[in-house]
């Protein structure tokens, strides 16, 4: 049974009010999940310079609009061919404040890829990482302002996660230590204690960080 | 706004909230009933009492109407379920838009998956099957059922070898196509030579289901 505008009749001002706070919260909820399915077939699809629904927040201040652009128009792979990037979301947690205008969300997933960076032929990837992300409402769409990926595991398949780690491949290519201050700050290490970051946003995170350019939301754990 | 837009705006978005949770676990279930290979369970939640109803999956065609998608279940699916066969799909990354007048939904879920396959005289052969499905939705006899089903194939290789190494089963041998269907809209899994396209694509807010719009899915302009 659908609910009827009867039903709506029936709440007094302040029902209406809290009904309509919390089903804008859960509309934001969904369409963060949707923004970030779309992202994640942007990723994959890796054509550069392809017109695209824009996903991020390029007219918010904070963000870095000109680097955004330079980024996406720089090739990694001289052909696209054998390349792929699956990275499918699971276990979603998304905080939404108050007035339905700012989003904190982390995503677990498990991903394949195929690498080929000079028409070679492609190594295949199994990845394990994470998506943590704070997104805002502008002109009406929600948009990602901040988080991207964070690799856990990144080995050539049959090499398994224990004995292989790729590096993210950026021309030029980065050094292992480069790598590891960047995508794979927090990735595995076979002897080392896992850092239990990105922390998934709490209940009252927007109360504690209200600020949506402050990303330490993701390393509170840290401090305990 | 005035009193009465904003009520109505309620509405729409708490019937919008209820067909995506209904939506969710009305595909949940049903991929649920594929990984137990409950045909008939399959079956019901398929829109049968619309001519239209479709159902396509890789490159084997597209089964349209209610005998073509009770046969290409049955020919996708197998008639028996025997020891050591094992599908496992799973459902992840949810893109999902309800129209506005809540009579037909549009989704897209990307789906890791593993099987089982019967070999004779050996042990079954462990593969991964990967893929993504991108679904129309039609609000028919006071439920969600499934109208038009797109089964698109990512990866399909043994376990062992992974998917650069086997691609022996990306696609249908050569056998006569089921008598039943007709030719397939898209077929590109990951091959090393192949490039990706970001299909299926996300789907877009949308007011009302338009027959120009079915291809939704296939689209390559990711502008909308």
């Amino acid at each position: 049974m659908r609910v009827t505008m009867e039903d709506i009749e029936l709440l007094d001002e302040e029902e209406f009010l809290e009904t309509e706070k919390k089903v804008n919260q859960l509309i934001a909820v969904w369409e963060v999940k949707n923004l970030r399915g779309r992202a994640a077939i942007f990723h994959d699809d890796q054509h550069i310079g392809q017109k695209r629904k824009e996903l991020k927040a390029m007219e918010h201040p904070s963000f870095d609009r000109e680097g955004e652009i330079a980024f996406r128009m720089k090739p990694v792979v001289d052909s696209l061919e054998g390349n792929m990037l699956i990275h499918p979301l699971t276990t979603p947690v998304i905080e939404v404040d108050e007035n339905c205008t700012k989003a904190r969300a982390t995503f677990w997933s498990i991903g394949i890829e195929g690498l080929s960076k000079f028409r070679e032929t492609p190594m295949a990837i199994l990845s394990l990482g994470m998506v943590p992300g704070t997104h805002v409402k502008m002109n009406g769409e929600w948009r990602i302002l901040a988080g991207n990926w964070q690799r856990t595991t990144k080995n050539e398949f049959h090499a398994g996660w224990i004995h292989d780690m790729q590096v993210t491949n950026t021309r030029p290519p980065l050094t292992k230590e480069q790598d590891r201050n960047f995508l794979g700050r927090y990735a595995y290490m076979k002897d080392e204690v896992r850092k239990p970051v990105p922390c998934p946003p709490k209940k009252d995170t927007w109360e504690q960080f209200p600020d949506e350019t402050d990303p330490s939301w993701q390393s509170v754990n840290l401090e305990e | 706004m005035t009193d009465m837009e904003r009520k109505k705006a309620l509405l729409l978005k708490i019937n919008k909230l209820d067909a995506y949770t209904e939506i969710q676990n009305t595909m949940g279930r049903m991929i649920a009933a594929v990984n137990f290979r409950r045909n008939e369970e399959v079956l019901s939640y398929f829109a049968l009492n619309r001519e239209d109803v479709s159902f396509e999956y890789a490159d084997e065609g597209v089964f349209r109407g209610k005998e073509a998608v009770e046969a290409g279940v049955k020919y996708i699916l197998g008639e028996e379920n025997r020891p050591g066969e094992m599908i496992d799909l799973q459902l992840t990354t949810p893109i999902i838009e309800v129209a506005d007048d809540c009579e037909t939904a549009r989704a897209v879920w990307w789906s890791p998956g593993a099987l089982s396959v019967l070999r004779e005289g050996e042990d079954p052969q462990a593969q991964w099957l990967w893929g993504d499905f991108a679904v129309d939705f039609i609000y028919t006899e006071n439920q969600w059922k499934i109208w038009h089903l797109h089964y698109f194939t990512v990866i399909r290789c043994d376990y062992r070898k992974g998917w650069v190494e086997d691609t022996s089963l990306i696609n249908r041998k050569n056998e006569p196509m089921h008598a039943m269907s007709e030719p397939s809209t898209w077929h590109n899994p990951y091959h090393p030579k192949a490039i990706r396209y970001g299909i299926p694509a996300a789907p877009y807010p949308y007011d009302t289901w338009r027959k120009e719009d079915e291809n939704w899915m296939l689209r390559n302009d990711k502008t909308r």
